[in-house]
């Protein structure tokens, strides 16, 4: 578990007070409730379970799948959530190619079996899943009885930047953490791994989603989301959300002069920079309270 | 000469590594006992079987805690000692020096990571040893050793057990025995396949990974291998599993999962097999070693001013 050392003044300052009990743990701050939970990988009736509903087969080796963030605006009922499922989702929909690994030249050449079925999902549970949400709406139907009404919500596409000048300020972090959502080692031909973290201060809250996929000698694929809210005293909070996909194979990346042995991608935050963007784009949500 | 031993044995249970100079004398030490292994090393029942371990040094001792210690209990390691986990140097030198002073007491086999060129990816034992030592060279010796270990047990004649799994080059276990071992794990081939196959559901006889390369087998093919070489089932390691151990196909193969918590995050419990002389399986159920008995304070990040 992480535990940070938070200045209780800073907290008081900021109107914001802590919670934690049982695998959560989180904040409430500006009309915002964020938290975090955090469990073992599913056992294997969860898993089947996963399989049947996702029609899958194959999921990864380590499904986080009752860990999770998840932001809530109260006067808005507005949910940002993430969550393995949802991501897993995402998978299936976009059901990529398998990547060969290196070995697979050699492996063509082999006699093969008799009735060997060749397998074709996609092992590295590439995903273009940036985030879940809804609005949850208590309505009161009758006297005293209450129904919730959800419905979507909608990111509008945008212009405005994440200030990330803004956020490179060293203002005091209230609320920090980090949930793994699955990770796959690729049967030990690399990673493939979904986190997302979260940053609470008192001007704002910051959150990264990143998928990071090495297929050793192969590729390098990273996508990243990113959201930013800034407290906004009476006015209707805003989250700006970027999502940037980068990707390049190992070979691309040894022609620049860049080294093209695994043990230098260990770290997706060194390697960023050297990779070619693909995607990007930002979207805003406006909250309505 | 066993006194030395013993107490290098006492060191390295402290989780204390040795010098590099008693690294190398070790080594040889074991090259001599292990050249003597066949590939299809005969193990006597009683006997506890153990799956990965990956570095996770504090865990084993849990296990030798609810397994009893060696030489009292006979242990059967499947491989995977290192990588992943922060004391794979401790861990691999601790099965090593045990192997060398009881060698009739414990059985080391070769998981895939018992290798070069896993190792010095990403994946830590390399780096590991670089660390601890200044040098490379217990990384070289100890590679060195990895070449000798075998590649399966054959435990009364009636428990077939291996790291990885099958292969479609052998259907009898004297064609394991033919294979020159002594190399480092190849690309492909029979050696390859034992060290890195898993069974598969969805498959009846065999599959190849979506990766391009490993093989996959199903219900069938264990049928015939259990059948042609008249065992009983296989056990093997190699893929997590949360519960620590699970059967497949109508309890004719086992995987067998030794470290709990896997890299210290899964929450997973693990398991060992232990056999009774009439080969009577228990499947002995442990967790992750407890935070204050690691030595190590748990970690405590600095608030991250990521971007």
């Amino acid at each position: 578990m992480m535990d940070l050392e938070v200045d209780e003044n800073n907290l008081k300052a900021a109107g914001a007070e802590l919670f934690a009990d049982d695998g959560r743990r989180g904040i409430r701050i500006s009309g915002w409730s964020i938290e975090t939970r955090r469990h073992s990988i599913l056992n294997s009736s969860a898993i089947q379970e996963w399989e049947q509903k996702l029609n899958t087969s194959h999921l990864p080796e380590m499904v986080f799948g009752e860990n999770t963030l998840i932001l809530r605006h109260f006067s808005s009922g507005t949910r940002i959530h993430f969550n393995a499922f949802d991501a897993l989702c995402g998978w299936k929909q976009e059901a990529l190619p398998p990547v060969e690994v290196p070995a697979a030249a050699k492996w063509k050449f082999r006699s093969k079996p008799s009735q060997q079925v060749i397998l074709d999902y996609d092992y590295t549970f590439t995903t273009p899943y940036c985030g879940s949400g809804n609005i949850e709406i208590d309505k009161d139907v009758n006297e005293g009885e209450i129904s919730k009404e959800t419905s979507d919500i909608l990111w509008e596409d945008c212009k405005d930047q994440i200030d990330v000048a803004a956020l490179a300020s060293k203002e005091p972090i209230l609320f920090y953490d980090e949930v793994v959502l699955y990770e796959d080692e690729l049967a030990d031909n690399g990673v493939s791994l979904l986190t997302v973290k979260v940053r609470v201060m008192p001007s704002s809250w910051f959150l990264l989603l990143r998928f990071w996929l090495r297929v050793d000698g192969v590729l390098i694929r990273l996508r990243e989301t990113r959201m930013h809210c800034v407290f906004g005293g009476h006015t209707s909070p805003i989250v700006l959300r970027e999502s940037c996909w980068r990707e390049s194979t190992f070979q691309a990346l040894s022609a620049q002069d860049h080294p093209f042995d695994s043990g230098a991608y260990g770290d997706p935050s060194f390697i960023s920079q050297k990779l070619p963007i693909i995607m990007h784009t930002t979207k805003k949500l406006v909250i309505s309270s | 000469m066993s006194t030395d031993l013993d107490r290098q044995i006492e060191q390295l249970k402290r989780c204390e590594p040795l010098k590099e100079s008693e690294v190398k004398a070790l080594c040889l030490k074991a090259m001599e006992i292990l050249v003597e292994e066949s590939n299809v090393q005969r193990v006597d029942a009683p006997v506890t079987i153990c799956g990965d371990i990956h570095g996770q040094f504090y865990d084993m001792k849990e296990l030798f805690k609810v397994g009893g210690d060696c030489p009292k209990t006979n242990y059967l390691f499947l491989g995977d000692f290192v990588d992943r986990g922060f004391y794979s140097v401790e861990t691999f030198l601790l099965l090593l020096a045990l192997k060398v002073r009881y060698p009739d007491r414990i059985t080391l086999i070769r998981g895939n990571h018992e290798s070069r060129q896993i190792t010095q990816q990403v994946y830590g034992f390399y780096d590991e040893c670089l660390r601890k030592y200044g040098s490379v060279n217990v990384w070289r010796y100890c590679t060195d050793i990895f070449d000798y270990l075998s590649l399966s047990a054959l435990i009364e004649n009636k428990i077939f057990s291996v790291h990885g799994g099958l292969s479609p080059a052998i259907s009898t276990l004297d064609q394991i025995r033919t294979i020159d071992r002594k190399q480092e794990v190849p690309h492909d081939g029979a050696m390859c396949d034992l060290l890195w196959s898993d069974p598969e559901d969805i498959v009846d006889g065999w599959g190849l990974s979506p990766r391009g390369a490993g093989f996959l087998f199903g219900g069938s093919v264990v049928t015939s291998f259990n059948h042609s070489n008249n065992i009983d089932y296989i056990c093997r390691a190699h893929q997590l599993v949360m519960e620590g151990y699970k059967w497949m196909f109508n309890n004719q193969i086992v995987t067998v999962w030794s470290a709990p918590n896997y890299c210290y995050r899964c929450g997973n419990v693990a398991a060992i097999l232990e056999l009774d002389g009439n080969l009577n399986k228990q499947f002995r159920v442990f967790e992750a070693a407890p935070q204050e008995s690691r030595g190590t304070p748990a970690k405590k990040p600095a608030p991250d001013y990521f971007l």
